[in-house]
């Protein structure tokens, strides 16, 4: 019976781990409904605490909200998919494929980015419905392409916090915590620079942080965002979203390497 | 024999957990689960491994198929270090740790072993087809586009059994395959087993079954807190736990002159005298044809005219417990 042995495909790997998550998404899609409510919720009170600071604050409100919809996805869906299959049983057969985790997040992640692109279309619905529509933006191919880019630095934020779900069983709290430190820090909301001097290291360790700032130089004309402008931003996202990335493989090789000395993948 | 025909060999293996409790004043526990392991397993055959609970079975079976270090000693599995070299073993073994969990009960069977078949890299051109054969082989063809949720337990059991031979590992480790199914399920369980065997693969069975691991294997190990007691045919473990015959009597007490006499018939190896309630009943093991029921009855008639005795086989049940409970002292 012992058939030929085939080596696994990261590409593939990566696909069945979206495409298990679109199903079960498919199958109980109520989960996107608490990574929404906060953002509307923010994007409403900005709105209405800034209603006469002009035109494209409405572009500035429907990124930032847009973007606390998607991290609240990719937060809940990365971090709790990983949770889930500790409590369902599914992490000590996934880890035992051949197939190293870090593939399965990755396919997990980039599912949880694109969902929480629905959060943000609503959160733009929403806006619109109530305040109408924001100014077309500059340079629309540049800022779907940015866009795309800017899911990448989440999901590279979501790799690693997953990472955190397959060390401990108690990564529940981190999560708790990290995600309103998170809307702060990166300033999907408020600008960074209103935050204490000391906070804005710490929020340039973030990849979104650049990333959101590059979105808003391209979206608002006359944004002001860090001093060191667009191309500064960019170059900020990719370098820091790379060291995310390549970081990741070592960390889950370090990761997987503690919990099979501890024992602690049946643990729920 | 070379090490490159043992499918299994492990030398020394130990496993220690070591857990805190408590918030402020944290309590350290230490529990050895596994006290140096040596054991090898010949390639293509079927090997059991029985223990109580907690003997250390699961933990073993662990460490063989890569999801768990052991603290010290060596395992290789198809020749190959379980530690070092666990991305090459992977795609070789398969692993039914079984049970209510390990599925995604949200979605079908079919769509479980579709994920775990990308996982393995199994050729896209032949997945499918594949994903039908091992669905048909444990009989869940019909259930297949069901959610797993809706599944009973005998249907997952099978769902984790297929997923376990769909990659068609070399070595398939089963971890109590039949626990908690109907005897059906668990009968036809057990004839897939015996099938996987056909085709050559090396199979490690840990049950707590006796019936099951004298059906299935040949030859098989006794684990009991960490350590094996006893390794070798069921013929020759009976043997080794004083014979193949066991007498049985039972009466309202025996006294211990009664069972001194006893212990003292020609072939007899053992008797043990346990109560139950106001019954006690003597177990003795008899390792020749001396000794028959008709002896015992002559001894014990004149204290015991209510006395039944009767004899049966030597059962690996009582190997297992004679051997546990010495272990045990």
């Amino acid at each position: 019976m012992a058939g030929a042995v085939v080596e696994y495909s990261r590409g593939r790997s990566t696909y069945a781990s979206l495409r298990l998550s679109v199903l079960q998404f498919l199958a109980d899609p109520q989960w996107l409904v608490p990574s929404m409510i906060a953002p509307v919720i923010f994007a409403l009170v900005s709105f209405e605490l800034f209603r006469g600071a002009g035109a494209y604050f409405l572009t500035y409100a429907i990124l930032g909200a847009g973007m606390m919809s998607m991290w609240g996805q990719t937060l809940y869906g990365s971090g709790w998919a990983t949770g889930q299959d500790r409590e369902f049983g599914t992490l000590e057969p996934t880890v035992q494929s051949p197939t190293p985790y870090l593939y399965v997040i990755l396919g997990r992640v980039l599912w949880n980015v694109v969902s929480g692109l629905f959060g943000g279309l609503i959160v733009y619905l929403v806006i619109l419905g109530v305040a109408g529509g924001p100014p077309a933006v500059p340079d629309p191919l540049g800022f779907a392409l940015l866009f795309v880019f800017v899911m990448v630095t989440l999901a590279a934020v979501g790799v690693i916090f997953a990472a955190f779900y397959v060390y401990t069983r108690y990564a529940g709290f981190i999560q708790n915590i990290g995600e309103f430190a998170f809307y702060i820090g990166t300033g999907c909301m408020f600008p960074v620079v209103l935050l204490p001097f000391y906070t804005n290291p710490i929020s340039l360790f973030f990849p979104p942080t650049w990333g959101l700032d590059a979105l808003r130089y391209l979206a608002i004309p006359g944004y002001q965002g860090f001093s060191w402008g667009f191309w500064g931003d960019l170059a900020g996202a990719i370098v820091t979203t790379a060291a995310y990335l390549g970081a990741a493989a070592a960390l889950f090789r370090r990761v997987e390497r503690h919990v099979l000395e501890e024992g602690s993948l049946a643990w729920y | 024999m070379s090490s490159s025909t043992w499918a299994i060999e492990t030398r020394g293996i130990t496993r220690v957990f070591e857990s805190r409790k408590g918030f402020l004043f944290r309590e350290a526990t230490r529990t050895e689960a596994l006290r140096g392991i040596d054991l090898t397993v010949e390639r293509g055959a079927i090997f059991g491994l029985l223990g109580p609970n907690g003997a250390g079975k699961t933990t073993l079976t662990k460490i063989l198929s890569t999801l768990l270090l052991p603290t010290g000693g060596t395992a290789r599995v198809l020749g190959h270090d379980v530690v070092r070299e666990a991305g090459y073993l992977r795609p070789r073994m398969g692993l039914v740790l079984g049970g209510e969990r390990g599925l995604y009960n949200r979605v079908s069977g079919r769509e479980n072993l579709r994920y775990f078949a990308d996982l393995y890299g199994i050729p896209l051109a032949e997945r499918d087809r594949r994903i039908s054969e091992v669905l048909a082989r444990v009989d869940l063809e019909g259930a297949a586009d069901r959610r797993v949720e809706e599944y009973s337990r005998g249907m997952k059991q099978k769902l984790h059994i297929a997923r376990g031979i769909l990659h068609r590992p070399e070595i398939l480790f089963l971890d109590e395959p039949t626990i908690g199914l109907d005897p059906k399920s668990a009968r036809e369980t057990r004839k897939l087993v015996r099938s996987l065997l056909a085709d050559g693969v090396t199979i490690f069975l840990t049950t707590h079954y006796m019936f099951e691991a004298e059906e299935l294997c040949p030859e098989l190990a006794i684990l009991s807190k960490g350590r094996i007691v006893a390794r070798d045919t069921v013929a020759r473990l009976r043997q080794l736990v004083g014979g193949d015959r066991t007498l049985e009597a039972e009466a309202y007490g025996f006294e211990d002159r009664e069972i001194d006499v006893l212990r003292h018939l020609p072939g007899v190896s053992k008797v043990l005298n346990e109560e139950f309630g106001p019954v006690s009943r003597l177990t003795i093991r008899v390792r020749t044809e001396e000794t028959r029921p008709d002896a015992l009855r002559e001894i014990l008639l004149p204290g015991h005219p209510e006395v039944a005795v009767r004899e049966r086989r030597t059962s690996l049940e009582d190997v297992y417990l004679d051997l546990v409970e010495e272990e045990a002292r």
